[in-house]
């Protein structure tokens, strides 16, 4: 009996149902406890940064946010990043960076347009290269949205100083895309195979 | 890092009996109100009503220390990096130049250093208010507020299962980096170069992942049996009905909105310097 996919070549095929990825835009329990736990995951593993800028941080965090953007698309990842980011800066920083916070989930949701691409499915170890190249482009123009997103709202909001937030915004940048091609990158990449070989077993009658 | 995400501390104030809506809604108003304004006389009002707010809810100063602390540190760094990187910053709000103290590439002026103080007042501001929402909110009640400011139930409930979950992933995370150590593979600085060890923070990653993926599973398994999301509303065990004094508050929030905003639009525009 053959389950699933053979590998990455013959994925095109859609079997009835068990390919179909519920839409982003249905609430089910499932999609309510993946945020909840996607956010605590985010604010779980955040206060671990290495400092590199100006009150800037290299937090290995955005690594999940690629990831549970990746398997849950968009709209789970904007808020599981906005709720993770938030509860993190009340447990760490005494103040909520809302700008920042708002920052998180535009990221996410800009790594989670990968989910819409039709053939793309990492829990059942579909995953082509064309996918990593759309992956990394989101990604990328997802920090930077973000970043400049949160550097226009301190200096409109917080009053600071434009040069010493461009600064901060290319910094954080480069760092927040080392992370993703780093770790993110690789780990959605990691999860999509190791569920193709699952998906190649067969059952022996 | 704190051992768990409750920041909650038990207690009977006027702060604690107030509905968690109507917490939520003033450290709204309140963070709005701080971002309309550059001017040290608004922070400093402000400030002193926050500290005011905060000595009448009665937390124990040892609980929040860390997080003053941590936000002091904060504000302090980024004066002064904003007095290193953009040491003259101050003349482009006033219009003026009173050269202070030499750095060798620039000067200080007053003007910045005066601009660093109001900045670091209008982060402070912040402050008392987050730490009085956050130690006197019991994060269930939290949700079951959240929902009566009209949040879907769904998101309310997100909300509250990643508070209630943040303890335990802190805890399996710990678990995955132990046992990576023992391998050898730790992240710590004595564990090799930089490149090294973000190696090794990558292996951490998908055992993490994959950890999460199955408390999804089990945790949605357990609601969906218990019937959630069958209806379209919902009550809450924690849920509290709001009493006059609450809608005073909310009164108040309101008024203070407003004289925030005709105080901006009539009075105190940009930044305020005296000297």
């Amino acid at each position: 009996m053959n389950t699933g996919i053979q590998g990455s070549g013959s994925s095109g095929e859609c079997k009835g149902g068990f390919l179909m990825k519920p839409s982003i835009w249905k609430w089910s329990t499932r999609t309510v406890v993946t945020i909840g736990i996607g956010a605590a995951l985010y604010g779980a593993t955040s206060w671990i940064g290495i400092p590199i800028a100006p009150d800037t941080q290299l937090r290995p965090a955005i690594a999940l946010l690629a990831i549970f953007g990746a398997l849950f698309g968009p709209v789970v990842g904007f808020i599981a990043g906005f709720i993770g980011h938030v509860i993190n800066d009340f447990i760490q920083s005494g103040t909520v960076w809302w700008g920042w916070a708002l920052g998180s989930g535009i990221t996410a949701a800009f790594m989670g347009l990968i989910y819409l691409s039709k053939d793309f499915n990492p829990k059942d170890g579909v995953i082509k290269k064309k996918h990593l190249i759309s992956f990394i482009i989101y990604g990328v123009v997802g920090i930077f949205v973000s970043l400049a997103f949160s550097g226009l709202f301190d200096i409109y909001a917080m009053g600071e100083p434009n040069n010493k937030i461009v600064i901060q915004v290319i910094s954080a940048g480069l760092v927040n895309l080392a992370v993703f091609l780093i770790l993110g990158v690789p780990a959605v990449w990691a999860y999509a195979k190791r569920n193709r070989n699952n998906a190649n077993l067969t059952v022996e009658r | 890092m704190s051992k768990s995400s409750s920041l909650y501390v038990d207690g009977d104030s006027f702060f604690h009996r107030m509905d968690g809506a109507v917490k939520l809604v003033l450290l709204l108003v309140w963070t709005a109100v701080t971002f309309l304004f550059l001017d040290l006389r608004i922070f400093v009002v402000l400030l002193v009503a926050g500290i005011s707010m905060l000595l009448v809810a009665r937390i124990p100063i040892k609980r929040m220390k860390f997080l003053f602390w941590m936000l002091t540190l904060f504000t302090l760094m980024n004066s002064i990096f904003i007095l290193l990187i953009t040491p003259r910053f101050g003349s482009t709000l006033t219009g003026s130049n009173t050269p202070l103290i030499p750095l060798g590439y620039d000067t200080i002026n007053v003007e910045t250093l005066f601009y660093v103080l109001t900045l670091s007042l209008k982060y402070l501001t912040l402050c008392p208010i987050t730490l009085l929402f956050i130690f006197t909110t019991h994060p269930s009640r939290f949700a079951a507020s959240l929902n009566k400011l009209g949040v879907p139930y769904k998101m309310a409930y997100a909300v509250s299962i990643a508070f209630r979950y943040i303890p335990d992933l802190s805890q399996e995370f710990r678990h995955i980096l132990n046992a990576m150590q023992m391998r050898g593979l730790g992240i710590s600085r004595g564990d090799g170069n930089l490149k090294q060890r973000m190696r090794n923070l990558s292996l951490v990653v998908v055992p993490l992942l994959q950890s999460s993926l199955q408390h999804i599973e089990s945790v949605s398994d357990a609601m969906d049996l218990r019937g959630f999301g069958t209806k379209p509303k919902r009550t809450w065990y924690m849920g509290t009905r709001a009493m006059r004094s609450d809608k005073i508050v909310v009164l108040l929030c309101v008024l203070l909105l407003t004289v925030g905003i005709v105080l901006k639009l009539q009075v105190v525009q940009g930044f305020w310097y005296p000297l």
